[in-house]
């Protein structure tokens, strides 16, 4: 693969902190850089803090200290930077959260036109052809539960994309599929880093992160262990902790 | 869903058989001890009447009754689906002071007997506020035929202004019990579809009608639908400030008439019809609303 050219800073997160209700500390100083085009891979074991920091960037967590700024926009306390960093940043769950009582297709145009204010037919297009991009385009009339996991998930994506989002947000995309449609769906993340979408991607789909990922952070009880190259980080680990956890989900 | 079978048992046998020698019995007692004299080819007449005039079979008392009620418990349900929507989103509203009205009206209205709400509200509404209003005025003023209309969707003229308190009345107190559907219907719609349509940018006004509340609409449906049935059992109530609703027709030919009984057996066998025949129609639109979801 040709060496990918990154552009300049488009997410800095700077000594975030997050502690929850419950006390439990999900964040401490977490501070990284995201530059435009860059995939960035986030790993670590299960509670700590991948989810919480993804879910911080677009402020469906409000953090307790340090600043986030993506594109220029700070995510503060006013409203419309929150929107307009919404707008701006699209995010891919788990259990792919699709809109039950509309089509694929309304799943994917409702945003282009709350948000975005485009004309019924305008909108449509656009989503038709993000679900040829995803490849269900014949689904575009189906609702969500007629559909499997995988499929199910490339129309979340399809749906984030919608919003023209200069970042993609993926937490654990495929974690709950069948194993023979975790491929279908990394497919199409594939494509679009390759298109050169700046991504940051939580997964334990290490054949992914190795191909794919730029960079990777190994993050545990809310701090980064250490981070690198993917290349880096599984043939030659800095830290122990590293090496143990990778070679425990290898 | 586990679906027990159903058997019938011993207990049941001899309870079934237990009710029946009661009601045996007081047949009995009202026939034989109370020298009660059955007339039931008085009632029919009270349903319907040949209208000379128009040379057909016109409502008459008791249809009138019926059809009373259910413009009641139609518009009641409908205002206070309106009203139930809007207070059920104060309960769930970020802002405090939403919330305490929203908890303050269903926790008020829940916690007095209807009938003193009854009360309250006719001697306010009807009173004061409607003379202020110029509600007569108003409906006098209108052209015969506006007043026609009026009538066959609401109540005569010379009834309209206590029927509209009667209706505000009866909204107002079935609206605090459509709050409580709505507010748990919104929170029964999962965390995830909230966050996806945060994510998405959505502000929360635009997430509210476009995604939360057309789901809470497909879950609340049946309950809802429930609600109007008990309307047309809570309207009965509104005849304490002569509205001439089902109980209300009843009673004045009780009076008139002395056929204390017939009159009641029909009276119930009206709500009945008009209860039962929507508890089924609820239950078919259960099962298919079910049918879709899946
Ligand atoms: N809403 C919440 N309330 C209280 N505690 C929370 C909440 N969300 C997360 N936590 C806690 O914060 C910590 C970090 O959670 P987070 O979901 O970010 O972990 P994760 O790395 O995504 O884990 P997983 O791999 O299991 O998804 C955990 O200890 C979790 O229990
Ligand atoms: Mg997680």
């Amino acid at each position: 693969m040709p060496e990918k050219m990154l552009g300049n800073d488009i997410i800095t997160a700077d000594k975030i902190n997050k502690t929850f209700p419950n006390e439990v500390q999900a964040l401490c100083d977490f501070s990284t850089r995201v530059r435009r085009r860059e995939v960035l891979v986030i790993i670590g074991p299960s509670g700590s803090g991948k989810s919480t920091f993804l879910r911080c960037l677009n402020g469906l967590e409000e953090i307790d200290s340090g600043s986030i700024v993506i594109d220029g926009v700070p995510l503060d306390h006013k409203k419309e930077n929150r929107l307009e960093i919404r707008k701006e940043v699209g995010m891919v769950f788990q259990l792919f959260n699709l809109f039950p009582h509309l089509t694929v297709l309304d799943n994917v145009s409702l945003a282009q036109r709350l948000v975005r204010k485009k004309s019924k037919k305008e909108a449509s297009e656009t989503s038709m052809e993000l679900l040829r991009k995803v490849g269900i385009p014949e689904k575009a009339n189906t609702f969500p539960n007629h559909l499997s996991g995988g499929q199910q998930q490339r129309v979340a994506i399809a749906r984030a994309l919608a919003m023209m989002p200069k970042v993609m947000l993926f937490d654990e995309a495929t974690s709950a599929l069948d194993p023979e449609m975790i491929g279908e769906v990394l497919e199409v993340m594939k494509n679009l880093a390759q298109e050169g979408m700046t991504m940051i991607v939580v997964t334990h789909e290490m054949g992914f992160a190795r191909e794919v990922g730029d960079r990777m952070i190994f993050m545990e009880e809310g701090e980064i262990v250490e981070e690198g190259s993917p290349d880096q980080l599984f043939t030659n680990p800095k830290k122990e902790r590293t090496g143990l956890f990778l070679s425990q989900i290898l | 869903m586990i679906i027990k079978k159903k058997k019938i048992t011993r207990l049941d046998v001899i309870l079934g058989l237990l009710i029946l020698a009661i009601a045996a019995y007081i047949l009995y007692r009202i026939a034989v001890g109370l020298q009660y004299k059955w007339d039931w080819a008085a009632i029919p007449q009270y349903l319907f009447r040949y209208d000379e005039e128009r040379n057909g079979w016109v409502p008459n008392l008791l249809m009138q009754g019926v059809f009373t009620t259910i413009r009641l418990s139609l518009w009641g349900t409908i205002l206070a689906t309106i009203l139930g929507t809007i207070m059920g989103l104060c309960r769930v509203s970020h802002s405090l002071f939403n919330r305490l009205i929203g908890w303050t009206y269903v926790e008020l209205i829940r916690n007095l007997p209807p009938l003193v709400l009854i009360f309250i509200f006719y001697y306010f509404l009807s009173g004061p506020i409607m003379s202020a209003l110029g509600v007569d005025e108003f409906v006098k003023a209108l052209s015969e035929r506006t007043q026609g209309l009026l009538t066959f969707l609401f109540a005569p003229p010379s009834m309209f202004s206590p029927f509209l308190a009667a209706l505000i009345t009866l909204a107002i107190f079935e609206g605090a019990y459509i709050t409580e559907i709505v507010r748990a219907g919104i929170q029964s719609i999962e965390k995830g579809i909230w966050e996806a349509s945060h994510a998405l940018g959505l502000s929360r006004w635009q997430l509210m009608r476009a995604v939360i509340l057309p789901l809470v609409v497909q879950r609340i449906l049946p309950p809802l639908a429930g609600q109007f049935i008990s309307t047309i059992k809570d309207s009965a109530i509104v005849s304490i400030i002569s509205i001439q609703e089902l109980t209300f027709q009843g009673m004045e030919l009780m009076a008139a008439t002395y056929l204390t009984f017939e009159v009641w057996i029909t009276i119930t066998a009206l709500y009945l019809i008009l209860t039962l025949s929507l508890s089924l129609s609820v239950g078919r639109l259960e099962i298919y609303l079910r049918r879709s979801e899946s």
